[in-house]
């Protein structure tokens, strides 16, 4: 029996299926629905060209169906993290997959006092010391993470290599790809960036609440 | 359509290198003795690059004004220093200088500058430069080598050639010399407030030696690695309270008198290392005595 033209009409209504597919992530508004589309759609494509024997597409859309798989897995793995982080230590570290490796010198100045902040940064080994304050930042430290939010975009120190080292960085710029990419991602970003600010705030007031202490004159 | 064509270049904004900010205004609290050079400034620099680079250049003046222990004076010559460094002399400077002559109804003229290599490679993004860079030192070309190049108004090609040289201003900011640019002002102007801070005194001469960093090719090249000389071995020291300069002032003056068209420095490293010296020995016999 010559079942040529069943495979014909399987890869018709197969193209036809994908196209529904295709339209549909093209729609998407967000990240996370757009790959979970785009792989659907890969896989109907991949489906559809077995029948007919079409290496190219199979090959072209196993490639794709790998990399949404991939990013898909990354995004959901950014959220996870960042939930987790808001809900224990506060941590920055979920931003490191997404940052890139820099090698600094001893007396390198890796930013200005006053120069517009661009990045976030974090230490992974070396010695880094704030000039004006001369405080000297441990290693896993993250330096301008809320530089982002503030109106001024504005660093408040300088920051200088005092050691050897390595750091990470990753553009401003690419935290908010990531925020409106991922409205999920955008709003712990948000909770962790003021959880993070209540913390310093709460710091400040205990640092203040010492000093009325040690001030406050002794009774007779 | 408009809202297609606002739309389009919008997207294609980093690449055609699209500035749609608006001019700065001055700063507030400026002085009226100052806001003339600082008017002239924003003007040259919106000619220079645009307004966008104009706001940077106000936003980094905004630091000083109205801060305890800068008069006017200083006022003005750091807003007039900034503007003259932020407008560096490269390539695509010298042909927009070049074809304002022709504006303003200028003979048609013919120069020849001489641009190191590698100095003109770095005035392009520096995604096409570093690669071509790093492909002729693996080759092991001499990138600095200097090139003579022309600009020229006495023909029409001359002319367009100039005015192709002058539209590469809006890669100008992704260049490897705009990075160079950028984190030398920003040392200079970190370098004057730390010196208000420590020792304003000082303040004047740190701001002076702006003046150390002029032109292109290996003047300028000179000029930048003998102030960088001067900084680390004498101001930055200081500054970290590890050389007891008790006038940084006067041992900038005499560091600079020692600035010779020296690639080695030999005189200039010596006098520097002389007036340590001579802050280290007072310090100890004062600790001793």
């Amino acid at each position: 029996m010559d079942t040529s033209h069943l495979a014909e009409h399987a890869g018709t209504l197969g193209t036809l299926f994908a196209s529904v597919f295709v339209v549909a992530t093209t729609t998407m508004r967000t990240m996370i629905p757009l790959r979970v589309f785009g792989i659907l759609a890969n896989v109907v494509l991949i489906a559809t060209a077995i029948p007919s024997h079409n290496y190219l597409t199979i090959v072209l859309q196993a490639v794709m169906l790998s990399l949404n798989s991939y990013r898909l897995h990354q995004m959901l793995q950014l959220v996870r993290d960042v939930k987790k982080s808001v809900n224990s230590d506060l941590s920055m570290e979920w931003l490191k997959p997404f940052m890139t490796e820099r090698r600094c010198e001893a007396g390198e100045v890796l930013f200005y006092k006053d120069e517009k902040a661009e990045d976030m940064l974090y230490i992974v080994s070396g010695r880094f010391k704030l000039v004006e304050s001369g405080i000297e930042l441990p290693v896993g430290a993250i330096v301008g993470e809320l530089g982002m939010l503030s109106p001024s975009n504005m660093r408040t120190q300088t920051l200088e290599c005092i050691e050897a080292g390595m750091i990470l960085s990753v553009s401003y710029t690419k935290v908010e790809e990531l925020y409106v990419q991922n409205p999920e991602f955008g709003f712990y970003f948000l909770r962790l960036a003021s959880a993070r600010l209540f913390q310093n705030i709460a710091t400040l007031e205990q640092r203040l609440a010492q000093q009325a202490a040690h001030a406050a004159p002794k009774p007779a | 359509m408009a809202g297609v064509l606002s739309s389009l270049r919008y997207l294609l904004a980093d690449f055609i290198g699209d500035d749609d900010d608006e001019p700065p205004f001055l700063p507030d609290g400026l002085p009226d003795a100052v806001a003339p050079v600082v008017s002239d400034a924003i003007h040259m620099l919106i000619d220079y690059q645009g307004n966008a680079y104009a706001t940077l250049y106000v936003t980094r003046l905004r630091r000083f004004v109205g801060r305890r222990d800068v008069n006017d004076a200083m006022l003005g010559e750091i807003a007039r220093l900034m503007a003259m460094r932020m407008s560096y002399q490269d390539p695509i400077r010298v042909a927009q200088l070049k074809l304002a002559e022709l504006e303003v109804g200028g003979a048609p003229s013919h120069d020849v500058r001489r641009f190191r290599f590698d100095e003109l490679i770095g005035a392009l993004p520096a995604v096409v430069a570093e690669p071509v860079l790093d492909t002729f030192e693996w080759l092991g070309w001499e990138v600095r080598r200097r090139v003579p190049i022309r600009f020229s108004t006495r023909s029409r090609w001359g002319i367009r050639r100039l005015k192709i040289e002058a539209g590469l201003r809006r890669w100008r900011l992704f260049s490897v010399r705009y990075a160079k640019e950028r984190v030398w002002v920003e040392r200079w102007l970190h370098m004057i407030d730390r010196s208000l801070t420590k020792q304003p005194r000082a303040a004047s001469a740190i701001v002076q030696t702006a003046t150390m960093v002029q032109g292109h090719g290996d003047a300028y090249r000179q000029g930048l690695a003998d102030w960088h000389a001067i900084i680390d071995g004498l101001a930055k020291p200081t500054f970290d309270g590890v050389l007891p300069l008790q006038d940084l002032a006067a041992a900038v003056a005499e560091a600079r008198a020692a600035v010779t068209p020296d690639p080695r420095q030999a005189v200039l490293k010596r006098t520097i290392a002389e007036i340590r010296a001579r802050a280290l020995g007072a310090d100890a016999n004062a600790a001793a005595g």
